[in-house]
């Protein structure tokens, strides 16, 4: 997938004036923020159903790497085969590798993010073995070559006029229809006979269970349970931070999930591999292989801060409630994470230098950490990654700003630590700060200061301070008593 | 390769700094922990009916049978699959198939994946199946595959009939996974719960069933 995170503002722009995009951001996540808030109501008690959700992900966190070795021994005794893949690429080249031994000619897949992230279509297409995304989301949204507009309806803003024809062309969709339910049949009928004749089905992991070895997919098409259960080989992908502690955190993290995802109480489906398939089954995989990717993260590990971004369980909640992915939706966002969620993920996974706006495009109101089952802080790391880039980060890769910027607020910091230097700068600075005043704001100053006034007003300056008042009222008093102000 | 990049990954991890795990704070035990067996079905079928999962209750395995004979004749059966489980096989459907002109393949019938994939795929048109629970939380059922439940039976049809004891009903998904899991020794190479039919709504918000799984699905609650 192209990487277009350097040019959030001006997706933002195009997509905050885009009636398709605006219909559905207006309507679907508040839908889904509601429904999640009734079936949270079915816990006896929500607030501490969802801390305990945002303690099992800090342990995770916490004891990543033992979970890992857990995992791994528990699903080699399943007979699952295990590969660790440090980057994207040598991720992708493993699914290669394996595709090419058993002369596949394409593969089916289940949506899964980290292989969004891997860029693993692209990779498929180019050495010629043809990638079906069969989440119909993603399925369209994979034929138009588009990034993921909601994690959870990755196509959903796309006008059914637009899919009618690229079903007519891409999939030999014979009547056309606008009808979204004909529409979906369609994708139906072409995707079964994938799933028919498959021999290599490519899915990724919801949660990835370190006490018994085994790996969870939580879906409602049923796309995900045809990719496990009709070809010869499964091969799932799994970011480093999927692994959860036991089979009853992962029950929990599922009513979790389930809410904040769709608003569902469950999925319709959720399937949990260990292993390969057992003697004498007709179907699911002979082999099974689970990619563990790390692409950056053990790095990110070792910052305190930053790595609790790996809490994150891709549910998607924090969408629905952000003030700003609900005006431009998930394109701006420019890569596979989108919304705060993106924010977060996307800084550490690509470089502070490549995702300026993204950590910025934030009001830090807190909707996304008030919801969050994980317990990500967002707020707080987007301020982090803002320090960090701003003092240029080598292991964040921050952009650093240029010398006289930190001089300038050296400055700054050292006038507004003294009282005199600071009253002086206020007398030095209201004649002419105020000249740019009308009717008592200022909204626009032209020259170096004029992209602050981009979206904001600053009222003018006060004509005396506080200091000043209160010296000539003490004067006043003790000249005879106050006169008053008029 | 492989060897080095898990060591490389694992290496990073563990020369970062440790931080302490936090105990779990204390969560009120769920609401369904003290439902009754009735309370439970009442419930399941209340969660099940919503996703649009059709549930039907009878007292024993005959009148099951006698169920199944009706629903085939509302939809017209003629060709299905069932699974060889403990529930379903001690039914003998071939032979209630038989005395009926309703083919029933069972996945014995079948030498390979191929065949079995041609039949579920495109001959038949339901798959029925037991299922080891039914979790009456959220109307879920629970079904452990292995040689005797294939996972296809109840997923490529478009239809899926399942049929459960209410001996097996627990109330929240853990009782089901302890059961299943256990003490970790011998645990099946698949788990499914199923609630509702496949759905979807990827177009325009637009939800409808039957996106890649069965349109329909029935359950009967036997007991």
């Amino acid at each position: 997938m192209e990487i277009r995170t350097t040019i959030f503002n001006e997706v933002a722009e195009r997509e905050i004036r885009n009636p398709y995009a605006r219909l559905f951001l207006k309507a679907m996540p508040a839908v889904i923020a509601k429904r999640r808030t009734v079936v949270m109501g079915s816990f006896p008690d929500p607030v501490a159903a969802q801390a305990c959700g945002q303690s099992i992900r800090a342990e995770v966190v916490a004891r990543l790497p033992d979970l890992l070795e857990q995992f791994e021994r528990n699903a080699l005794e399943r007979g699952a085969k295990i590969l660790w893949a440090r980057d994207a690429r040598e991720a992708c080249e493993m699914v290669l590798a394996l595709a090419k031994e058993r002369d596949v000619s394409y593969v089916t897949k289940g949506k899964s993010m980290v292989t969004e992230e891997m860029g693993l279509n692209d990779a498929l297409a180019d050495s010629g073995i043809e990638p079906f995304e069969t989440d119909l989301g993603e399925f369209i949204a994979q034929q138009l070559r588009r990034p993921p507009f909601h994690i959870v309806g990755p196509a959903i803003n796309v006008p059914v006029e637009e899919v009618r024809d690229l079903f007519m062309e891409k999939i030999g969709m014979e009547k056309p229809t606008t009808d979204p339910v004909e529409l979906g049949y369609a994708a139906r009928l072409f995707l079964r006979d994938k799933f028919h004749h498959a021999a290599l089905g490519v899915t990724g992991v919801n949660m990835a269970v370190a006490e018994t070895g085994t790996i969870i997919n939580l879906e409602n098409e049923g796309n995900i349970r045809f990719n496990k259960a009709s070809p010869r080989t499964q091969i799932s992908i799994m970011s480093i931070e999927k692994v959860v502690p036991t089979m009853a955190d992962a029950m929990h993290l599922i009513r979790l999930l389930s809410r904040n995802c769709t608003g569902q109480a469950i999925s319709a489906y959720v399937s949990m591999d260990s292993g390969p398939k057992g003697a004498g089954e007709i179907d699911g995989p002979e082999e099974l292989f689970i990619i563990i990717v790390d692409n950056g993260r053990s790095r990110i590990y070792a910052d305190p801060v930053a790595r609790e971004a790996l809490r994150c369980i891709r549910c998607g909640g924090c969408l629905n409630l952000c003030p700003v992915y609900t005006k431009i939706g998930g394109y701006p966002y420019g890569w596979a994470y989108s919304g705060p969620m993106g924010q977060v993920l996307t800084p550490l996974l690509l470089g502070l230098d490549r995702t300026q706006d993204l950590y910025r495009a934030c009001t830090l109101c807190g909707a996304c950490r008030e919801v969050c089952p994980a317990g990500v802080d967002h707020p707080s790391i987007f301020l982090y990654y803002r320090s960090k880039d701003v003092e240029g980060d080598r292991g964040l890769r921050g952009k650093r700003r240029p010398w006289w910027e930190s001089r300038l607020f050296g400055l700054w910091g050292r006038a507004a630590a003294h009282s005199a230097l600071w009253n002086l700068g206020v007398r030095v600075a209201r004649p002419l700060v105020n000249r740019y005043s009308r009717g008592g704001v200022i909204s626009r100053m032209g020259g170096f200061f004029q992209g602050w006034f981009r979206s904001r007003n600053l009222p003018v300056m006060a004509e005396e301070t506080f200091h000043e008042r209160w010296r000539r009222l003490r004067d006043e008093i003790s000249a005879g008593g106050p006169k008053g102000e008029a | 390769m492989e060897r080095g990049a898990r060591e490389e990954i694992l290496g990073r991890l563990r020369k970062a700094p440790r931080t302490t795990v936090e105990p779990r704070p204390e969560m009120p035990p769920l609401r369904e922990l003290s439902l009754d067996r009735e309370e439970m079905v009442a419930i399941f079928t209340e969660k099940l009916t919503a996703e649009e999962g059709a549930v039907y209750r009878v007292g024993n395995g005959g009148a099951a049978v006698a169920r199944l004979t009706e629903i085939a004749a509302e939809e017209k059966l003629e060709r299905v699959m069932v699974s060889a489980d403990e529930v379903v096989a001690p039914l003998d459907l071939p032979r209630w198939g038989e005395e009926r002109g309703i083919t029933v393949f069972t996945p014995g019938d079948f030498s390979d994946r191929d065949s079995f994939r041609d039949a579920v795929f495109d001959d038949v048109q339901a798959g029925i199946t037991g299922a080891d629970y039914a979790v009456a939380e959220s109307g879920t059922l629970a079904i452990a595959h292995d040689a005797r439940q294939p996972r296809l039976v109840s997923l490529a049809p478009v239809m899926h009939i399942a049929l459960v004891p209410v001996e097996r009903m627990v109330a929240v998904y853990e009782q089901a996974v302890e059961k299943i899991y256990g003490d970790g020794g011998d645990i099946p190479s698949q788990v499914t719960f199923i609630t509702g039919p496949s759905m979807t709504a990827d177009i325009q918000g637009r939800p409808f069933k039957g996106m890649h799984g069965p349109r329909r699905l029935v359950v009967i609650l036997i007991g």
